[in-house]
């Protein structure tokens, strides 16, 4: 696979791991530095930011165990090579606080906001990082494993005060 | 500080630097637009700050049509969560199917056969045309050209009518799914397609005719909602946003998927990065994926249209009556599903609005651990604040417009 050509980051001083998963590859980089590894690969021409997100991995039966509950991705693209990078990011559960790309890469200004939104990890250095999709006064954060499907309240329902499914029987 | 709203028009000179008074010295004007406004392409509120009528800023407030899709797809099955799909970019439902049925089939190690291929592509293009036929239509109701709503939807319900003959469903097909297609296309569809296709180059010929030199549509379009090719990548846009902007970036041409690469066409790109530029785009759209779909019909192999894997997808319903082991698999199927091997994976396809991604995380079990959709609309409507600094808020309709973007994809 052409994907493997080139293998320029793994010199960067933050990256912890790589590997391939499914065809695309991928760097584990240390949390402080990752505004920095983004910086560095954006200047060796991943100039294109595709997506960033967050995956929560309470109680995976994936073993071994990842080392922290929360995994941040970054999806790069190389516009020209036409090759494809994944950064991951540990970010533990009783600190979830990990340092803004958007000053590195713009669109994941909206990226983090969601991210805080749906997952509750705050991000440094972010200049606007309030709620984007849930409505402002919500509690919680919904695509964290342990928020319930179908948790919320039901506004205008005749049992609006109780919830669907009890947070702890989901 | 008059001169920079002469060029202000143009949408680039002006920057967020702006003194906080207006014109003529007093104070800015902030306005709501939106959430519930005919124009915004669903529920989009934007929070305009105004001098007179220019935008000074904007603030997209986004979210409400926010449906959670992302958690429920985590508490449905593989085979289940394809229906989900369908539903937050509600008009290209099949790249959505394909985005999330390419990322799982890669986890799964397993290939679509040539023919389901074929089909996938048939159907896509038949999806981009009507999404399309709808952004057409509506964007140009937004700008006064009424009638040009009726011609588009006019081709759209054609294409709606394919859907329906090819998988009962006229919208939310959740027809290309993990391992194949849902069924084959009928002897009514190739007489539909085939009539469709000899018929479409016309119609849009007749929405030239309506638009293209129309004196008003130009004057709207014609260099409103400029945005460089290097602010387009930096932004992330992708699909027309950034092909009309004079990058040739198309994932059908330059990462190829699902068998593009055998057909002949073009990317369609214009450089003049302003709403009519876009808008050409989608015209030049229009006739390539007619002729993708020509191309399709003539060289479509035979074959099964799904992969011959009963641990992934149900025996035919006639294997039934006659064997133990297509019912022990049937029965598996319906109620536990299939595993997927742990991993990553990232899988894009080019949707009518851009780059539609689907990134799937697997824990192994027969539930998705994590579902993220990497939405083109989301991205497009971060370049919107950019794109209208500076220009009038009339054009700020025109602008929302050629963006084409889908709320239901934006708030997923």
């Amino acid at each position: 696979m052409s994907k493997a050509r080139t293998r320029p980051h793994a010199s960067h001083e933050h990256v912890l791991d790589e590997g391939v998963s499914a065809g695309d590859r991928w760097i584990t980089v240390k949390r402080e530095g990752i505004a920095e590894t983004l910086r560095a690969l954006q200047a060796e021409g991943y100039q294109s930011f595709l997506f960033m997100s967050a995956v929560d991995h309470l109680a995976t039966p994936v073993r071994p165990e990842p080392p922290e509950r929360f995994e941040l991705i970054y999806q790069l693209r190389n516009l020209e090579a036409r090759e494809e990078l994944r950064v991951r990011v540990w970010v533990p559960e009783d600190d979830p606080v990990a340092p803004t790309a958007s000053e590195v890469y713009a669109p994941a200004g909206w990226d983090e906001r969601e991210t805080w939104d749906l997952f509750g990890i705050r991000f440094d250095g972010h200049k606007d990082l309030v709620r984007i999709l849930m409505p402002d006064d919500w509690e919680g954060h919904p695509l964290r494993r342990d928020f319930p499907v179908g948790g919320e309240v039901v506004d205008f329902s005749e049992d609006h005060e109780v919830w669907q499914t009890a947070p702890e029987k989901a | 500080m008059s001169t920079e709203t002469e060029t202000g028009v143009q949408g680039m000179t002006i920057t967020r630097e702006a003194p906080p008074t207006d014109h003529f010295g007093g104070e800015l004007l902030t306005v709501n637009f939106g959430p519930q406004h005919p124009s915004t392409h669903g529920v989009l509120r934007l929070i305009v700050t105004l001098d007179g009528e220019l935008i000074r800023g904007i603030r997209p407030v986004i979210g409400y049509l926010h449906t959670g899709i992302e958690k429920q797809m985590e508490a449905l099955r593989w085979q289940q969560a394809v229906v989900v799909t369908d539903r937050h970019d509600y008009l290209s439902p099949l790249h959505n199917n394909l985005a999330y049925a390419l990322a799982v089939e890669r986890l799964l190690g397993v290939e679509a056969p040539p023919r389901a291929q074929a089909l996938r592509v048939i159907m896509c293009e038949l999806n981009r045309i009507s999404s399309h036929c709808l952004w057409l239509g509506t964007s140009s109701l937004e700008l006064g050209a009424m009638s040009m709503f009726m011609y588009c939807l006019r081709e759209r319900d054609t294409v709606l009518a394919m859907n329906e003959e090819i998988s009962g469903y006229r919208m939310h097909t959740s027809y290309i799914r993990p391992g194949g297609v849902m069924a084959d296309a009928t002897e009514r569809f190739w007489e539909m397609l085939a009539d469709f296709v000899e018929k479409m180059p016309g119609h849009v010929d007749e929405y030239e005719n309506l638009l293209t030199n129309n004196p008003i549509w130009r004057r709207r379009t014609v260099g409103i909602g400029y945005l460089s090719v290097e602010d387009a990548i930096r932004l992330g846009a992708t699909g027309p946003m950034i092909r009309g902007s004079g990058k040739p970036w198309d994932l059908r041409k330059t990462m190829p998927y699902s068998g593009y690469e055998k057909y002949d066409f073009e990317v369609a790109v214009e450089s003049a990065g302003d709403c009519y530029a876009r808008y050409l785009c989608r015209i030049k759209e229009f006739r390539e994926s007619v002729r993708i779909l020509k191309q399709a019909m003539a060289s479509i192999p035979d074959g099964p249209f799904n992969v011959d894997d009963r641990k992934l997808l149900p025996p035919p319903r006639e294997e039934l009556e006659t064997s133990m082991e297509a019912v022990i698999h049937h029965f598996k199927l319906f109620t536990e599903g299939y595993s997927v091997p742990p991993g990553d994976v990232y899988a894009a396809v080019e949707s009518p609005r851009g780059e539609h991604g689907c990134y799937v995380v697997s824990d192994g079990t027969h539930k998705p651990r994590r579902v993220k959709f990497r939405a083109a609309s989301f991205v497009n409507l971060q370049a919107l604040e950019f794109m209208a600094l500076g220009s009038m808020i009339a054009d700020m309709i025109a602008i929302i417009g050629t963006a084409d973007t889908v709320l239901g994809d934006v708030d997923r």
